[in-house]
Parts: C-alpha cells; sequence; structure tokens
C-alpha cells in the first residue's frame, strides 16, 4: 500500500504565501480530484507532492519514508500548455522518454503504457497528428512509463471535448482500480466529481478534503466555483 | 567547407528550433564579435574569444531575462545590439585592423585549413552531444517542464548546447559571416523539421537541404563573383517564399 502524506505544507513565492498548512494523505487504489479556482495553489501543490519544489514549511512522506528518496515513485504529468506538441516525434518515442531516467528500465513498459491508455494502434504515428483527446493520453501513457505508483496529473482534461473527458476519466478511474494513486487536478467542478473516490478543495489552504459528498456538505457556496469538472 | 557549413548549421539549427533556442542562437551569433577582436588584440585564436564571449552573453541575457517573466525577447535583442556594439567599438580603442564585413558577411576567399579544422571540430562536438545526450535533449525540446520533474540537468544541457551553438557559428564565420548564418540555422531546419518523425531524421532532412542551398549559394558566388553570405540568405529567404507558396 503506497500513501502519499503531506504533513502541515506551505510555500510561498517571496513573500506571499501561496500554499498554507496543507495536510493530506492519499491513500492507493483511490482517484482523487483536486479543486480550486484560478490562482487557488494547485499545480504549486503537485510540484510539492512530486518534489519538483521543496516546501517551505511542513514535510511530504512516501510509505512513512522522506519523499526526497523516492521521489521516482510519483510522475507528474504537466499542464498540456508546458508541452512543445510540434516537436517532431513519435507517440512510442514519446512513451519511451517516461523511461529516460527511470531506475528499473523494462523493454515492454512502453507498449504497456499504451495499451493501458489505448493508443497502441497510433504508436508510430506523429504527436501533432493527433486529437486533443489522443494527445492527453498519449502525454498520460509516458506518465505511466515512469513506473511510478502515485500520479498527479496536472489538469488533464483542460481543453478536451465532453466525450474525450469521459474516455480519459475511465482510463484514470482503472488505473486506481489497479492499485495506483491519481489526483487529477481541475479549475472546474460541479457534478462530475461523483465520478471521484475523494475530493480535495484548495485554495490556497484546503477547504475541504473527503469525499464528494462530505466536501459538498462541508462547502455552502460549492456551486460558486463553477459547474465543470474533468469527466 | 561550403557543403559543410551547409550540413553542419541546419542540423544544429534543427535542434535549436525545436528548443526554441533560435532567438539565443543569434545573440551568439552577434555576441562573438568583441570575443573575436579581443582574440585577435591578444594574438590568441579568434574562434576561442568568439566561442567565450558568444556564450557569456548568452549566459548574460538568461540571467538578465530571469528577473521579470515575459521580457526574454527584449532582453535578448538589448544584448545582442549590446556586445555588437562593444564588438564594433573595440576595433578603433583596440587601434588593431580588422575586417568587419568579412567577419559579419563571410569572405570565401579567405577560408583556410583552420576553417576545415574548426568546421570539423564543431560537428564532432555536436555528434558528441547527440551520442551523449541524445534522448534527454528530445525531452528536454518536448516538455521543459517534464524534464525537470524527472530530474534531468536542464542548466547543464542547455549550456551544452550553447556551446556547441557558439562554436558552429563560429567556425561558419568565415564562409556565410557570423550575422548571416542565422539564415543556414534556419531555413532548411524549417523544411527538415516539416514532417519529420523524429529529431534525428529532422536533423539529417534540414542537413540535406543546407547542402543544396549552399551548394547553389556558393556556386552563384563563384560563377558571378558575389559575397557567398549574402547570397545565400537570399536564397534561403526565396526558397521559404516558394515552399509557403507566398
Amino acid at each position: 500500500m503506497t500513501s502519499l502524506i503531506a504533513n502541515h505544507l506551505s510555500y510561498a513565492y517571496g513573500k506571499e504565501y501561496v500554499l498554507k498548512d496543507i495536510s493530506l494523505e492519499l491513500k492507493s487504489g483511490t482517484l482523487t480530484a483536486l479543486v480550486g479556482p484560478n490562482g487557488a495553489g494547485k499545480s504549486t501543490l503537485l510540484r510539492l507532492l512530486q518534489g519538483q519544489s521543496l516546501p517551505h514549511q511542513g514535510a511530504i512522506f512516501l510509505d512513512a519514508h522522506p519523499l526526497g528518496i523516492n521521489r521516482r515513485q510519483v510522475a507528474l504529468m504537466p499542464q498540456r500548455s508546458s508541452i512543445n506538441w510540434n516537436f517532431p516525434i513519435t507517440v512510442e518515442d514519446l512513451v519511451a522518454l517516461g523511461q529516460v531516467n527511470a531506475a528499473n528500465k523494462s523493454c515492454c513498459e512502453t507498449e504497456a503504457s499504451l495499451q493501458r491508455v489505448g493508443l497502441s494502434a497510433l504508436a508510430k504515428k506523429r504527436l501533432d497528428s493527433l486529437s486533443g483527446g489522443q494527445q492527453q493520453r498519449a502525454l498520460l501513457a509516458k506518465t505511466l512509463a515512469q513506473n511510478a505508483t502515485v500520479f498527479l496529473l496536472d489538469e488533464p482534461c483542460a481543453a478536451l471535448d465532453p466525450p474525450s473527458r469521459s474516455q480519459f476519466l475511465r482510463i484514470v478511474r482503472q488505473l486506481a482500480e489497479a492499485g495506483l494513486t491519481v489526483v487529477v487536478s481541475s479549475h472546474d467542478w460541479g457534478q462530475a466529481l461523483n465520478a471521484y473516490d475523494k475530493v480535495i478543495a484548495l485554495d490556497r489552504t484546503v477547504l475541504a478534503f473527503g469525499t464528494p459528498d462530505e466536501v459538498r456538505n462541508k462547502l455552502q457556496s460549492i456551486s460558486s466555483m463553477g459547474n465543470h469538472c474533468c469527466g | 567547407m561550403a557543403l559543410l557549413v551547409g550540413m553542419l548549421c541546419p542540423a544544429t539549427g534543427a535542434v535549436l528550433i525545436t528548443h526554441r533556442r533560435l532567438l539565443q542562437a543569434n545573440l551568439i551569433s552577434h555576441a562573438v564579435v568583441p570575443g573575436l577582436v579581443l582574440a585577435l588584440f591578444l594574438g590568441i585564436d579568434p574562434a576561442l574569444g568568439g566561442v567565450f564571449s558568444g556564450l557569456i552573453g548568452a549566459l548574460v541575457a538568461e540571467r538578465l531575462a530571469l528577473k521579470r517573466n515575459g521580457e526574454n525577447e527584449a532582453v535578448t535583442n538589448t544584448v545582442l545590439a549590446g556586445t555588437l556594439g562593444l564588438g564594433v567599438l573595440l576595433i578603433p580603442l583596440l587601434e588593431i585592423r580588422v575586417d568587419l564585413e568579412s567577419i559579419l558577411f563571410g569572405d570565401l576567399l579567405a577560408v583556410g585549413s583552420i576553417d576545415l579544422i574548426r568546421i570539423l571540430l564543431s560537428a564532432i562536438a555536436l555528434l558528441l552531444l547527440l551520442k551523449t545526450s541524445y534522448q534527454k535533449l528530445v525531452y528536454l525540446g518536448l516538455d521543459p517542464d517534464g524534464a525537470s520533474a524527472n530530474g534531468l540537468r536542464i542548466s547543464s544541457l542547455r549550456l551544452a548546447l550553447g556551446f556547441v551553438t557558439a562554436l558552429v557559428i563560429v567556425s561558419s564565420m568565415a564562409a556565410v559571416g557570423v550575422v548571416l548564418v542565422i539564415g543556414l540555422l534556419s531555413t532548411p531546419a524549417l523544411f527538415g523539421l516539416y514532417q519529420a518523425t523524429s529529431l534525428h531524421s529532422a536533423m539529417i532532412r534540414s542537413a540535406g537541404y543546407g547542402i543544396l542551398i549552399s551548394f547553389i549559394g556558393f556556386w552563384l558566388a563563384m560563377a558571378f563573383n558575389l559575397s557567398p553570405g549574402p547570397l545565400i540568405s537570399c536564397l534561403c529567404l526565396g526558397s521559404l517564399a516558394i515552399q509557403r507558396k507566398v
């Protein structure tokens, strides 16, 4: 059982705190939504949980060990805007990049990751010839190829049409059912939150953390934050 | 010499375009001038001085651009103009004789065996970079944030790419000049990148287009007794206009 625990995390840009006193426990086999308005600190929190940035206060543990030594067990799928989609690369070569710095490289990981996201048939296609939904699945496959146990997906459904969102969410649900820990961030939320096991409502600090119903009950003004979410 | 320059510049250009570092390459091509002049004054190989000052210019621009987001282009162009201006000022201040025109725009008649050696050394440096870091270069060009998150040493890779770029620019100086080399770094690479399915295939295709453009350019330069640098630049513009059906 892989459990990612954040204890009293705080992070500041200059003198301004963008995250304050964040405490969470993400258990294996759970699909968690990280929701909040723009500027709530979602991407910053994901970077902290992945170990890319260090918290100014607090600590992160993976299975009771400090995150630093186990950092490769946590994989982060970046936002769509950070990818150079015109780069000359095929889908399978993109997915193979997930293994570049992997501790245990596997010959079959690329093919297995492509199968998991249903893109085996498009393996030889150039990345920029895919649709937006297919590109996001290819990026997910690259993240999966990192052989991690915790997956943090930063707004993977942004700019996807509803069918592509549904398909993407089905895939991440299967990953959670396979025992992996999956966190999906979104700045939109609504009834689709029911598709998740847990919800973190964030606005620089944790407003609510629990099942979708628990979070809804805790937050009186849930509708004021929007009504669309991944899926 | 012409074919080597025509092959090496576009191959390097393909990497620079995919890494969105072409503006930096343009900066380096101008920032090599003060180093060249100083090296001539000190009596050392001008290529060494050029590579050194080109890299310093790139590092200064990167450092200054870090202070505020979204100002990279303006900062880079400021450093570009400043370093070129410094190079031009150093010539009278140090009271040395330099053919500035041939540095900026090339002079095929001045090409010697040392230039050939420089080109070969640049090619070796590029091949070494590809041999040791190809996958990492691909990762960095595609997803810089992901590469950083995955533990890749981005600043080291970028420094190595900047070093190779400076070497290529300085070694192409005699043939096409440090200012017009940007044409050979850009246009054939744009053709090569079109529908390429990998960075290395894009580099090979770019090199092929570069050889063709350089061959035609140098042949026309010799046939009509014209300067090859400006001629190749015009050919680059013309071929791009034809490809884009303008």
